[in-house]
């Protein structure tokens, strides 16, 4: 009886460890669509106010939820502050340490910081041209990580149920 | 209190080198502009002198990096916020200082589109003179109203100044005239000062300003949306403004304007704004000079040209 008590528990525990990770992944791609929502919004700020860039961050700040509202409140004191030299030193710093909690992968926290190289820089048309690259790339991003999603969420289903099974076998 | 605000305002859009250098300047209240220019030396002009930074040093040689840095401060990281503005060669920044620039200027169907690589800047400090236009007040209004006012003065003679006290006069009201909406049509944000809409001098609790508006354009709009008692125009030049101020003063608007002349008689000869001095559609004539000090008054004549007032 025991044994069949301590089989089922690992069996549950692997799957369930499976099945979170499929979650996780599910959750990461949210947060590239919610970044990719953030940069839609500034485009479109920029464009239809022409403002500051420390306007157009608290305006979009007031319209996002935590930890990104944050992260863009942030980085208009940073730039009404005027204490660096160059714009994009304000955001990759903002990115770097408002952004932390999200984990991203590397090359997506280096997409992230790329609009710092370009915001504020270049008139209304390039910025509009330069933004909607941007956000085509990040498109791009998102389909392959949504491509590979439904698959990856099966196999960690899978692999959880079978590393269970396998532990018990050996356990057995 | 008012100084160091004025110095942290301008101490904020420099460039960190050239802001120690700035910072070292004992009299900052008597400073007037500050002058930057790629590869040539930090100047300022001060109580109307010249002189280079650092004093009594060796030169600090401005760079296009710092040049760089200090149109990021200006434009708070984003020179597009203010193309319009770039494109008529200037800014205005908080407390309504003035930001001249030039460079490559980027034409686009024979008009300006842009200025880019910009090569030199010159910040003005913007001088509000409260009171300077105390003694014009009396001779300017009837029964506790302003008359339709005409300021003839040649360029540097104080008239923007004159006139950004008078609106703030109308506006405020006192024992010469009553308070009044001033409707303020600012092309060059020169009156106001505006920096992102909101004016950094002082005009009045009772004005409305129109920034970086076309004259004519702007004075029927605010006769439409704001229906000012008073509208308040510097510099009208071209006959679709002097048209807009005939059909203001048909309105029931009471107008200030300035224009650029010698004396009456010049001003009588320019084409289209003779004919209104000719209709006696303005009340009084404002004449400034400087021949001490700008923003003398020469004279101040009525609608028939009879002296009020002789320096």
């Amino acid at each position: 009886m025991q044994k069949l008590i301590g089989s089922v528990l690992i069996i549950t525990a692997t799957a369930g460890a499976g099945y979170i990770y499929g979650a996780e992944l599910k959750k990461y791609l949210e947060k590239i669509q919610y970044l990719r929502y953030i940069a839609g919004l500034l485009k479109g700020e920029i464009e239809y106010t022409g403002a500051p860039l420390s306007e157009i961050f608290f305006s979009v700040s007031e319209r996002v939820k935590e930890p990104y509202k944050t992260w863009l409140r942030q980085t208009a004191v940073r730039t009404q502050s005027r204490d660096e030299n160059g714009f994009s030193r304000i955001w990759n710093k903002c990115a770097d340490h408002y952004l932390k909690e999200l984990n991203l992968k590397k090359e997506h926290l280096l997409m992230v910081k790329e609009p710092g190289t370009f915001l504020g820089q270049l008139d209304r048309e390039t910025f509009g041209r330069s933004m909607q690259l941007y956000l085509n790339r990040m498109d791009l991003e998102i389909e392959k990580l949504r491509e590979g999603l439904a698959s990856k969420k099966k196999i960690s289903g899978w692999l959880g149920i079978m590393s269970g099974i396998f532990l018990v076998v050996i356990l057995l | 209190m008012e100084r160091q605000d004025r110095k942290s305002q301008i101490l904020k859009i420099l460039a960190k080198s050239i802001r120690r250098e700035v910072e070292k300047i004992t009299d900052f209240a008597g400073l007037q502009e500050i002058r930057l220019r790629a590869g040539k030396p930090l100047m300022i002009i001060c109580r109307n002198k010249e002189a280079v930074l650092p004093e009594n040093e060796k030169q600090h040689i401005t760079t296009k990096e710092e040049i760089r840095e200090t149109m990021d401060y200006i434009s708070h990281y984003s020179l597009y916020a203010y193309e319009n503005e770039l494109r008529q060669g200037f800014l205005t920044v908080e407390g309504g200082h003035r930001v001249g620039v030039s460079g490559k200027v980027i034409v686009e169907n024979e008009k300006v589109k842009n200025i880019r690589h910009i090569s030199s800047v010159n910040i003005r400090m913007s001088h509000e003179i409260i009171g300077c236009a105390d003694g014009l007040l009396p001779y300017i209004t009837k029964n506790m109203q302003i008359c339709h006012t005409l300021i003839i003065s040649p360029p540097r003679c104080g008239k923007t100044t004159l006139i950004r006290d008078l609106i703030r006069q109308i506006s405020n009201g006192n024992q010469y005239v009553r308070g009044s909406s001033v409707g303020v049509v600012d092309e060059r944000s020169e009156l106001g000062g505006c920096c992102l809409g909101i004016a950094q001098n002082d005009l009045g609790i009772r004005t409305d300003i129109l920034d970086c508006c076309p004259k004519a354009e702007g004075m029927i709009m605010l006769i439409r949306s704001m229906a000012p008692q008073v509208i308040a125009v510097d510099e009208i030049g071209t006959g679709e403004d002097i048209r807009a101020v005939e059909y203001a003063m048909q309105c029931g608007c009471k107008l200030i304007a300035s224009v650029h002349g010698l004396d009456m008689e010049e001003a009588s000869r320019k084409p289209v704004l003779g004919e209104l001095i000719r209709r006696r559609m303005f009340e009084r004539y404002v004449v400034l000079e400087s021949r001490k000090h700008p923003g003398e008054i020469r004279g101040i004549y009525d609608e028939r040209g009879s002296v009020l007032c002789r320096n």
